[in-house]
């Protein structure tokens, strides 16, 4: 007797380019939704450029790339909790042979297609606005410093999302936990200038140190190699703890 | 029903109130729908200290502008997610009732925040009575321009997960870019004529030069408040035609 022969169904895949799919399809089928969301850090920035002094716009770029990368967090949230609630889709993602946490990188590489183009605008706004010579490695750590928020901020986003409980619940959640998270952060201005009690509430957020370290490493800021150095590990530390209290938060399966 | 004594308006109070019950469930939302105000006159009072009265009065009138976002939500929720809206209009609530109840019920349901910072400019501006008149007439019609663009554009939606962004930013757009929560004088001077059309600058031109804040020339203040006058009647007729004309449809 001969064995049934079993279909033969792939067990390895290639979710980062089925994702970026995922995400360069809404881009393209909905232009008007991916230009949307990446225009308010634009809108602030011209708000922010009318009433403030002319010598805080590049800062003021920096805090728009941030803010940028930050609202991914409240991107992913959406698609993640409209598959789950609307499409039902998140089970036939747990049934498959996709974990949890390609599930996550996933969502959030896609959502991180439509915010590239504002990221990039943002760049060449810094360089030609920058104004002064900034040491080679200020680029990288710009792109590391949008690196680590993008993937806290997507798990805070995933791990909100498991939890939401309606399609009308999502957008003032997201509005609530990202616009508090990225405004209580000095992102569009220095830290100094928040008031003492803000500024030590502001120290237990990731991008605060990011805003800290990005500002510092282009010059904007007064800031020493070792307070630099110290920005850069708190940024990890607050991410990284940030990131596994998400993951914790993150309800897979369901039931 | 006796809250609105028209033939064309029967059972619009009734729905006012159901729109408001169903709204107050939205905790989240009802808090959160002065987030971008708050940024920004945060923004205003680290930045700008001396702009943060002008900044208060745009943020009352971009409230009340933003109202119009929260009816094209619930219009189109009630459309698209859950096709209520031909149980509504099969029975014997008029087109125009729907619409206005929706309005209403949003306008009762986000008063609530607005409130609050009502509350703040109280405490922060000098309130006179010429000045009170002239925020409750301004910000009459522009929640009644914004209600109506609202519900004609919920019309147009066929998904929920593009509603919130592309509302989002057009009300973003025409309540942050033009001077609202920042003077007049700072806008480019080749613009302001389109400042003074658009509903939300215009309502705050005439706050913002009734405190001093601004100086507008007699047309300039005959363009804001007629065009002012004009979009909000014109918006509100269009919207009661396309109310009954997309209730007909269907």
């Amino acid at each position: 007797m001969s064995a049934v022969a079993t279909p033969e169904v792939p067990l390895e895949g290639r979710s980062l380019p089925a994702f970026a799919l995922i995400g360069w399809r809404w881009v393209s089928r909905n232009p008007a939704s991916a230009i949307a969301p990446i225009m308010l850090p634009f809108i602030f920035l011209y708000f922010l450029h009318l009433i403030s002094a002319p010598s805080l716009f590049p800062l003021e770029v920096i805090g728009a790339m941030l803010f940028t990368t930050q609202n991914i967090g409240s991107w992913v949230l959406g698609d993640s909790a409209t598959w789950r609630i609307e499409n039902s889709l998140q089970d036939m993602f747990v049934a498959s042979p996709l974990g949890k946490l390609r599930y996550l990188f996933g969502v959030a590489f896609s959502n991180l297609i439509p915010a590239s183009p504002a990221l990039a605008i943002l760049s060449v706004l810094l360089a030609v606005t920058i104004g002064r010579p900034v040491p080679w490695y200020a680029w990288p750590v710009l792109l590391g410093s949008i690196l680590v928020l993008w993937l806290l901020f997507s798990s805070v986003g995933i791990a909100i999302s498991s939890r939401v409980r309606s399609q009308r619940e999502i957008w003032p959640v997201g509005n609530l936990t990202f616009t508090v998270l990225g405004m209580l952060s000095p992102l569009y201005y220095p830290l100094s200038y928040l008031p003492p009690v803000i500024q030590a509430a502001a120290r237990f957020l990731p991008a605060t140190y990011a805003a800290l370290l990005v500002q510092g490493v282009f010059g904007i800021t007064a800031q020493s190699p070792s307070q630099m150095a110290v920005d850069g590990l708190l940024l990890l530390a607050c991410a990284g703890v940030g990131t596994l209290a998400a993951l914790q938060l993150y309800r897979w399966r369901e039931g | 029903m006796a809250a609105f004594p028209l033939p064309r308006l029967r059972g619009a109070g009734a729905f006012s109130l159901t729109e408001f019950r169903v709204q107050v469930h939205e905790g989240i939302a009802i808090f959160t729908s002065i987030m971008t105000q708050a940024v920004l006159l945060i923004f205003v009072r680290i930045l700008a200290p001396p702009l943060f009265e002008i900044a208060l009065l745009g943020s009352l009138i971009f409230s009340v502008f933003t109202l119009g976002q929260r009816v094209l939500n619930e219009a189109a929720y009630i459309r698209v997610d859950h096709r209520l809206n031909q149980l509504y209009l099969a029975s014997p609530l008029t087109p125009d009732s729907y619409f206005v109840g929706i309005s209403v019920g949003v306008l009762m349901a986000y008063s609530l925040p607005i409130l609050l910072l009502v509350a703040v400019a109280v405490l922060t501006l000098p309130f006179t009575p010429a000045l009170v008149a002239l925020l409750l007439s301004t910000g009459f019609a522009v929640w009644v321009f914004t209600s109506s663009l609202g519900y004609i554009l919920s019309t147009t939606f066929r998904d929920m997960r593009a509603i919130w962004s592309q509302a989002s930013i057009l009300y973003n757009l025409f309540g942050v870019l033009p001077p609202v929560f920042y003077p007049l004088y700072l806008f480019p001077s080749a613009l302001r004529p389109v400042a003074l059309v658009l509903p939300p600058s215009a309502a705050t031109a005439l706050l913002q030069a009734s405190i001093g804040a601004v100086t507008l020339s007699p047309g300039e203040v005959a363009l804001a408040a007629g065009s002012h006058v004009v979009e909000a009647a014109v918006l509100f007729a269009f919207a009661l035609y396309w109310a009954r004309r997309t209730a007909m449809e269907r």
